[in-house]
């Protein structure tokens, strides 16, 4: 499970998390919608140990890891955007990993396959549609083993008719995976897509929901105030 | 007719006046009796070998701190060490270089370095080295860290979730990504370090054979009122500078057209 507790972080005088706490289960991917600036990418930076919180703690399967460095908590981080490693083939990202003993060539052809990458192994990053960028996001983060999975607007960069087969693709991997999966969006359509459970972020808190809709009530809401 | 702008009246003439003619005025000076003697001057090989030696080591030197430089501006831009460093680049700009040469003297010469020989390193081509490259280095750093800077961090935050800690994360991901803006670092910095001439001789000393460059090579021949031989050096200095900005500005556009594929 993972599980965090009472999350802080300000930059400077800008709060953005307010003791947000999260618990998720091996095999369930929450959702988690908030608008933009909200603080979603920064709770995921969090997680990974890529940002240290001002205060609270996470942990993973009841190990505290709030002061492991990224390299050492095996998250499996997919970013806004992808962020794929310009200078290597499509391949070598995917094996990335495996430079640091995670992973195996085995699970690495197993993944390829699964998410249709065969005839792009040898392709630059830049040369890829943003779905097969996304893809190849997925399988690099999907090859190092982890034990937990973080996904921010991984397919933000997709064309709508796109995502309605990207989405029931990404959802049955990371189903398939039985580990907890955190998957960010600020679109309800895509959460209903892909999610078992939804939260909502708000003022620098998160609150379980029972539905994407729900959400949409709330920060439609939040939207208006901030008169956008 | 077109018109004519100010600005256009303005940079013409001067460009021509205070740039090139200077420039042409060398290269019109030089003659055949000039050009055998220097030819002939072993002194002047002597110099153009320390030139070219002295100035590889300081720019290799200056691209490795540069590196150094660029892995605090990623992974510590709020440390005291990065600020300071940070501040320091700019500084050479504004410091006569005498200074700087003598700063280099009292720090590394007989008072302190007295150990290692009679003069400490002075007037040797290790100071030569190290007199480029305190004022080359900056450069470096500066074109370094530029590079740095377009790099989305986000891919090494990805390499770092994937088992990298910093040192490996910016060998594998950054350093790859900077090749560039390294090779530019490196000539600049060879071309700013062949260029010169006041901290090399304050700290490095100008004796013939052991320790001169093309810079204080060309001091000395006017000096000794041997004007034919320095114009020869002189000229043989603008086509070496020459030559870098070619291979620089060839770089340029091979990256520009590579970037323009992608
Ligand atoms: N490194 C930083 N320094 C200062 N402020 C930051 C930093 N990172 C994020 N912020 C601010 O924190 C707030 C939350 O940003 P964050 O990126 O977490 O939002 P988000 O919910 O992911 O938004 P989006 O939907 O646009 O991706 C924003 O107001 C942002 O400007
Ligand atoms: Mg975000």
């Amino acid at each position: 499970m993972l599980e965090a507790q009472n999350l802080h972080k300000s930059f400077a005088a800008h709060r953005v998390l307010k003791g947000v706490s999260i618990s998720v289960h091996p095999g369930e991917i929450q959702v988690l919608i908030g608008l933009n600036g909200s603080g979603k990418t920064t709770l995921q930076r969090v997680l990974t140990g890529i940002l240290e919180p001002d205060q609270g703690t996470v942990s993973i399967g009841g190990q505290d890891i709030t002061a492991l460095p990224p390299e050492d908590r095996r998250i499996g981080y997919v970013p806004q955007h992808t962020a794929l490693f310009k200078h290597l083939t499509v391949r070598e990202n995917i094996l990335y990993p495996l430079r640091n003993g995670r992973g195996s060539e085995e699970t690495f052809h197993e993944i390829v396959k699964l998410l249709s990458l065969e005839p792009y192994l040898e392709w630059k990053p830049h040369k890829l549609s943003g779905g097969f960028r996304a893809r190849v996001a997925l399988a690099r983060a999907l090859v190092s083993a982890p034990r937990v999975m973080l996904l921010d607007e991984p397919i933000t960069e997709v064309d709508r008719a796109k995502k309605e087969y990207i989405l029931p693709l990404f959802r049955e991997v990371l189903l398939q995976l039985n580990i907890p999966v955190l998957y960010i969006t600020h679109d309800p359509w895509e959460a209903g897509q892909i999610g078992t459970s939804f939260l909502v972020m708000k003022d620098g808190i998160i609150n379980r929901i029972d539905s994407p809709e729900e959400a949409f009530a709330l920060i439609r809401e939040q939207a208006r105030i901030n008169g956008e | 007719m077109r018109k004519v702008s100010i600005w256009e009246v303005l940079f013409v003439p001067l460009f021509f006046l205070l740039i090139v003619y200077p420039v042409l005025a060398i290269i019109g000076n030089v003659t055949m009796e000039g050009m055998i003697k220097t030819f002939d001057d072993p002194i002047f090989w002597d110099a153009v070998k320390n030139t070219l030696v002295t100035a590889f080591f300081a720019a290799l030197l200056g691209v490795l701190m540069a590196l150094g430089f660029g892995y605090f501006y990623i992974f510590h831009p709020g440390t005291i060490v990065y600020k300071i460093a940070d501040f320091m680049n700019d500084l050479p700009i504004a410091l006569p270089h005498t200074v700087a040469g003598l700063a280099l003297l009292l720090a590394f010469g007989r008072n302190m370095f007295g150990f290692i020989g009679p003069t400490g390193l002075a007037f040797t081509l290790v100071a030569v080295v190290l007199a480029m490259f305190f004022v080359s280095y900056p450069l470096a750093a500066r074109t370094i860290a530029s590079a740095a800077e377009e790099i989305d961090m986000e891919q090494i935050n990805v390499a770092r979730t994937l088992g990298d800690n910093p040192q490996k994360a910016y060998q594998r991901v950054v350093i790859p990504l900077l090749g560039e803006a390294i090779f530019s670092g490196f000539v600049l910095s060879f071309s700013r370090s062949i260029s010169e001439f006041a901290a090399v001789i304050m700290f490095g000393g100008n004796v013939p054979g052991m320790t001169q460059v093309l810079a204080s090579y060309v001091f000395t021949k006017v000096e000794e009122g041997e004007v034919s031989m320095a114009v020869t050096a002189s000229a043989f200095c603008i086509l070496l500078s020459l030559m870098l900005v070619v291979i620089l500005r060839m770089r340029e556009k091979l990256h520009a057209r590579s970037a323009e594929s992608a």
